[in-house]
């Protein structure tokens, strides 16, 4: 058993994990950055160490300080969260060569799904189908149009050797291949120095699909459905649902057992993500292995809601050696979950990250609402880290009773002092192609123009700034309470 | 009984509000009733038998208001201005950053063009400079202090 547990994260997932040992019955430890020292997660817990100044990779990513923080205060496991060190192999090693249970993935496994390669040459080896695509032996123009046929058109041609778009083209047919080719091969020849190209298969709009599967150290591996983010930008997630309007049961469970057979493949134990992408849908829809993350999701929430269990304590449960509490027979989704990442950004702006001080914050709560969230009133939000305020988790008998759910919550989720995307959540939620379940990786993109708030004031807020305005400036000599008083909230403010 | 103009500006549109002594404010034909409720920041605002509910903060020299899951960053106009003022003879961030340097004291002279504070956002520095010549009458912020758009952090005379 686990008596004292080292949170190795911060914000609403540190909070998160305290919470599961506080019903646990075990010690949590936080570590913080400067940044940090008054935040809602070192008053959460137990114990508190420093581990550095605010830039995470003097702090939150510092394996030596995070490992003699478990150390000095005599921990006996880690709970990396999401982000930060959970997904790093020399991190988990460092955590068994300190005698500590880490909480996760054993390394090798993790070592093995964190290279792209290796991973898709594992997932093939399991059965599990990844994008098609190939390295042409035959690297003249011949040898790569071959390949795309093999592959089947549309295709994306791009440099064996990296990543990050670089020299990636399209080509729908025969003929825009043919000009594609010499311009990847010399892009990816001056971004890489090596020309040699990479053939796969161009899926169109596709959905984001991903499984929840869960391992214990006696062989048992289940998953707990799937969970839908198709809703990205700047690729990263904003909504996630489950279940998927696209997935049907036959595919559902194809999808699961897939996920199990990539878990079973990888040796992996714990808790673990498996994403496709998944093209068309109904029984005929095509999915694909994307990648696999080895750690809990920052999405857990919704997969919880759902199947009604506790991720991370089952986590806490199976890194000390006891079995998973459930079989798969045993696991149902019931109803649906949306949740809506609360994030300090501009839609307006490119969704330009927004930092700054919580001047106003009220969650709202209520029948199917739970908020995960790491921030207060009063709360500054530190450029160091990532912009995500709260997670706003809405579960109801069905998709539209969740997405009513959620989208009333988020218009009483007042968040005043830095600039945030609640608006632009409660329009997507409430866009025609969101509400009839038509979601693609692209959507966020495609509808940009429908998302963005422009609304006039109404004249009610109209009216609130200008008493708001007149008391600021009329002294309350005769020592009565103004009407309202916005300013007395504030702390440190006045000059 | 008394009554105040105050003309509350939303980006380039500005909307006259009369405000009379019992808390009642008047936008265009619509009179509100605006009490504060009990929890610091949230106003109630009702005409006729219909309730609003609001929340309001000061944010720099602006004031944010969130109605209906929507949030309105506003401004009043100073009385007699005829043109928009965000802060005269202040200076103001352009984002959200941090402060890096500050370069001048108050009573220092400076010139046109002269930086007087580094600001870092999105890990690129950008020089805070005179926009003409004066003197400095106060300084608003220090190295290391995070400051919001529209927040004055130095005034020029």
């Amino acid at each position: 058993m686990i008596r004292r547990l080292l949170v190795a994260n911060r914000g609403e997932i540190a909070l998160r994990v305290i919470r599961a040992c506080r019903e646990l019955g075990i010690q949590a430890v936080a570590i913080y950055s400067d940044a940090d020292q008054r935040a809602a997660h070192v008053r959460a817990a137990d114990f508190a160490v420093r581990v550095g100044p605010p830039p995470a990779s003097e702090s939150y990513l510092n394996i030596g300080a995070v490992i003699e923080a478990a150390r000095s205060t005599q921990a006996d496991a880690v709970h990396p969260g999401y982000g930060f060190l959970s997904e790093n192999a020399a991190f988990a090693e460092a955590c068994e060569r300190a005698g500590l249970i880490f909480v996760g993935p054993p390394a090798d496994a993790m070592a093995k799904m964190g290279s792209k390669i290796a991973a898709r040459a594992l997932m093939q080896r399991a059965g599990v189908p990844v994008v098609p695509g190939q390295t042409p032996t035959d690297q003249s123009d011949a040898g790569v149009i071959a390949a795309a046929a093999a592959v089947g058109f549309p295709v994306l041609v791009k440099a064996s050797a990296g990543g990050g778009g670089k020299g990636m083209r399209v080509a729908a047919d025969l003929d825009s291949l043919r000009e594609a080719i010499p311009a990847a091969r010399r892009e990816a020849s001056a971004a890489f120095g090596d020309g040699t190209l990479y053939v796969e298969r161009r899926i169109e709009r596709p959905r984001h699909i991903e499984v929840q599967i869960m391992g214990d150290a006696h062989g048992n591996l289940v998953h707990l459905f799937e969970r839908e983010c198709s809703i990205q930008r700047r690729h990263q997630k904003a909504i996630e649902e489950s279940p998927s309007t696209a997935l049907t049961d036959r595919l559902r469970q194809q999808m699961g057992e897939a996920a199990v057979a990539a878990a079973r493949g990888a040796g992996y134990r714990n808790a673990g993500t498996i994403e496709f992408l998944l093209d068309g849908e109904g029984d005929s829809a095509r999915f694909y292995f994307l990648e696999m993350n080895t750690r809990l999701q920052v999405e857990h929430g919704v997969t919880e809601a759902v199947t009604g269990t506790d991720l991370v304590r089952a986590q806490l449960q199976v890194a000390v050696g006891e079995p998973l509490p459930w079989r798969q027979d045993q696991l149902t989704q019931r109803g649906h979950a949306v949740e809506c990442r609360v994030y300090a950004e501009d839609p307006a702006n490119g969704f330009l990250p927004q930092a700054g001080t919580l001047r106003l914050y009220r969650e709202p709560a209520g029948p199917g609402i739970r908020i995960d969230s790491g921030v207060e009133e009063g709360t500054d939000v530190p450029v160091q880290y990532d912009p995500m305020l709260a997670k706003l988790i809405a579960s109801g008998d069905t998709r539209t009773a969740a997405i009513a759910r959620a989208s009333a919550a988020l218009r009483r989720f007042p968040i005043l002092g830095v600039r945030t995307n609640v608006a632009w959540l409660i329009r997507t939620l409430n866009h025609p192609e969101f509400l009839a379940g038509r979601l693609h990786t692209a959507f966020v993109d495609e509808h940009a123009g429908d998302l963005i708030s422009s609304a006039q004031p109404t004249a009610a807020a109209m009216a609130a700034a200008a008493i708001a305005s007149r008391d600021r400036n009329t002294p309350q000599a005769n020592g009565t309470t103004p009407v309202s008083d916005p300013w007395s909230t504030l702390r440190g403010w006045g000059r | 009984m008394a009554e105040h103009l105050i003309a509350v500006r939303s980006g380039d549109a500005s909307r006259t509000v009369r405000l009379d002594d019992d808390g009642r404010a008047t936008v265009e034909e619509t009179t509100f009733t605006i009490v504060q409720a009990p929890a610091a920041g949230e106003m109630i605002a009702t005409h006729g038998e219909r309730v609003e509910r609001l929340f309001v903060s000061a944010v720099g020299d602006a004031i944010w208001v969130f109605h209906d899951g929507i949030t309105y960053e506003l401004s009043i106009d100073e009385p007699g201005a005829t043109v928009r003022r965000q802060h005269s003879g202040s200076l103001s961030a352009p984002m959200p950053a941090t402060v890096v340097s500050v370069h001048a004291r108050p009573g220092d002279a400076v010139t046109r063009g002269t930086t007087l504070i580094v600001l870092e956002a999105m890990k690129m520095e950008l020089p805070v400079r005179a926009p003409s010549d004066g003197v400095v009458a106060a300084v608003h912020c220090a190295p290391g202090d995070l400051v919001q758009p529209g927040t004055p952090l130095i005034e020029l005379q």
